[in-house]
């Protein structure tokens, strides 16, 4: 197990390498320039300024330099917020995405799963298609008119929770359950494709024919082989989730990452959108490593660690 | 003999997309304490939907028991509600798989799938369960059970899995246990071996076995009863020898026909032609009767009453009335070559 990790990390950080580099390239192809009153320079001024940032010269220099500087734990500085360096900005802002997305993927997964349980044991009846229904209006209502709903009428009409802002519990609850729907919605029709799949496998009849109560050939023999399919989903949406939602931290006025994905690339602020993305891809490259571990707890057919197979 | 389980008059219907399926239509059977009674049909024939009936283990819906009895002991398990049919489960009849890649769980390990039926019938605890799991396990001849008993499926092969589904299924000492064609997915030489584990247990347990096959192989191996089914009747039932050395049925004697034999001097394997019936529209008369070699007009029209040829055989066949021609048997229905 240990070799095999040893591995998989050393394939991840080639991953990862290879993102740096690819991202950095295409980023040197985006038209603009960083600095916002570009074209109210002089050209003597845009050189001082290029001069100054390292811009003016050669990609494969600039290249070097930043590998250089990221594996002594420098990702640069900023060019939109006033030079502050692009770490301190990730620390500040990334825990508050991923407080809101680490509530919102657990209420949603649980949520979703135990949903996704009910509907496929019931297929076919009205208390399958009502979920179903309840779960396809989860995926296709857009999250800002969700939340503008909820907003209204939790936090306007009824006045239950804040409208908007990010402290104390209450002012999460509308944007983790915001967030949290799509991915109840989501991981529920999932585990429903997979209960239906699972309950007709020939082992269920076998834990029927020991005489098992229905809830224990639910939850001990159908629930984690169904499981198995819905862990693989729940890697990427993980990462994704977790690195801030731009519509929801909007809306609700919360102090997270997400706004940065759009913004960096949009001023051309070069040391953030590597920053962002390095940061988006590292936690991929890692859920998708617990993932696999996840697989061989839930699946020993999958379990690396040897043994006969 | 004491009978164990008494099936009076079965009919099961599928209600499948609007059409009624009569899987099962009138089917009598009876086992005795400590027997074999073989099942003997071809697919569609009735024969698995019977013996998950006894179970109780037919989805319904669509599945329905709509007439008959199934007395376990005396007792109607038909009109069993499902909390009680799980005391029967496991317990007093349990239930061997076909296909023993699929039928255990791939993420528990074998000795828990043992185990569970044990403390759910038994209240044992765990350890007292897990030590007669691996008294099961050599029971069916798994080597180092103890070891093994904390394996998971996928480290087991073919013939080692159906032990475990049979250790399974004998956990609690049940008095009948149903075989649903629990070779017809192994190897050959595994076949025999099964078989023969089969009948070493039934001689120690004492446990009563419904064998339901397409194997006459596997039948002469193990039954001393058998029940032929075509189109969700029996149509002919005896003892072996009955079965296999004077069978009065057409379509017995395409199934013996149809048997590979070893020093048969033709090279073609026989067949019977044509394809059974459509039960969601079952035929008025024999079920057999289009494609029976022999078949007349009453036999498109009436199904037959049974003949009792003797104490223990009876036959559902226009042939054996009276009035009927008569017809012998083609000299391929010989056994073993004789």
């Amino acid at each position: 197990m240990g070799r095999y990790i040893l591995k998989r990390i050393w394939y991840m950080i080639i991953t990862f390498y290879v993102v740096i580099t690819l991202t950095f390239l295409s980023m040197k192809l985006l038209p603009g320039t960083p600095f916002q009153n570009a074209n109210r320079l002089t050209p003597l001024q845009l050189n001082t300024l290029k001069h100054y940032y390292g811009l003016d010269q050669p990609i494969a220099v600039q290249y070097v330099k930043y590998l250089w500087n990221f594996i002594h734990g420098d990702l640069g500085t900023s060019f939109q917020f006033g030079n502050t360096p692009v770490i301190q900005m990730l620390v500040a802002q990334f825990p508050v995405s991923m407080d809101l997305g680490t509530e919102a993927m657990i209420i949603g997964t649980v949520l979703g799963i135990l949903l996704g349980i009910f509907a496929g044991l019931y297929r076919g009846s009205f208390r399958d298609w009502g979920t179903m229904i309840f779960a396809t209006l989860g995926i296709s209502i857009p999250s800002f008119v969700f939340a503008g709903a909820l907003q209204y009428c939790l936090g306007v009409l009824v006045q239950l929770f804040p409208v908007a802002g990010w402290g104390t519990p209450s002012t999460h609850v509308l944007p983790v359950t915001s967030l949290a729907v799509g991915i109840l919605a989501e991981v529920a029709i999932f585990m429903r494709t997979e209960m239906v799949e699972v309950i007709n496998q020939d082992y269920i009849v076998t834990a029927q024919a020991k005489g098992l109560s229905r809830g224990a050939v639910v939850f001990k023999h159908a629930v984690r082989n169904a499981m198995i399919p819905v862990v693989t989903i729940l890697g990427p949406m993980t990462a994704a989730i977790i690195t801030g939602s731009i519509v929801i931290e909007g809306i609700f006025g919360i102090p997270g990452i997400g706004k940065q994905f759009v913004s960096s690339i949009t001023t051309n602020d070069y040391p953030m959108i590597m920053g962002t993305t390095e940061l988006y891809s590292g936690l991929f490259i890692i859920t998708i490593l617990i993932v696999d571990i996840l697989y061989g707890v839930i699946d020993p057919r999958i379990r690396v660690s040897g043994g006969r197979s | 003999m004491d009978k164990l389980l008494e099936v009076q008059n079965l009919n099961i219907q599928f209600d499948i997309f609007g059409t009624h399926v009569q899987a099962v239509r009138g089917v009598d059977l009876e086992l005795n304490v400590g027997e074999t009674l073989a099942v003997v049909g071809e697919s569609g024939s009735g024969k698995s939907v019977t013996s998950k009936a006894i179970m109780g283990l037919n989805p319904s819906p669509p599945g329905k028991v709509t007439a008959g009895k199934i007395l376990f002991e005396g007792q109607d398990l038909v009109q069993y509600s499902q909390k009680q049919m799980q005391k029967i489960r496991g317990k007093e009849i349990s239930m061997i798989f076909q296909d023993p890649m699929t039928a255990l769980n791939p993420t528990m390990k074998i000795g828990k799938q043992i185990m569970e039926g044990l403390i759910k019938h038994q209240n044992m605890s765990k350890a007292e369960a897990k030590k007669r799991a691996i008294e099961l396990l050599s029971l069916v001849g798994i080597p180092n059970p103890d070891k093994r008993v904390d394996e998971y499926p996928h480290q087991f092969s073919g013939g080692m899995r159906q032990r475990v589904v049979i250790a399974i299924a004998l956990a609690c000492n049940p008095k009948i246990l149903i075989a649903d064609e629990p070779t017809t997915a192994l190897d050959v030489t595994i076949q025999a071996q099964i078989l023969d584990l089969m009948r070493d247990i039934q001689k120690k347990t004492g446990t009563a076995i419904i064998l339901i096959t397409h194997d006459l192989g596997v039948v002469a191996n193990l039954a001393q009863r058998v029940a032929v089914m075509y189109g969700g009747k029996i149509i002919e039932t005896g003892t072996i020898d009955e079965i296999f050395y004077q069978p009065k049925h057409p379509y017995t004697w395409g199934l013996l026909s149809s048997m590979p034999k070893l020093h048969a001097k033709i090279d073609k394997l026989l067949a019977i032609p044509g394809t059974p019936p459509d039960l969601s529209d079952p035929p008025k008369g024999c079920p057999f009767a289009p494609r029976c070699p022999y078949a007349m007009k009453v036999c498109l029209d009436h199904m037959p009453s049974y003949t009792h040829i003797s104490e223990t055989q009876k036959t559902a066949c226009w042939l054996l009335d009276e009035r009927a021609p008569k017809v012998d048997p083609p000299k391929t229905v010989g056994v073993g070559g004789k």
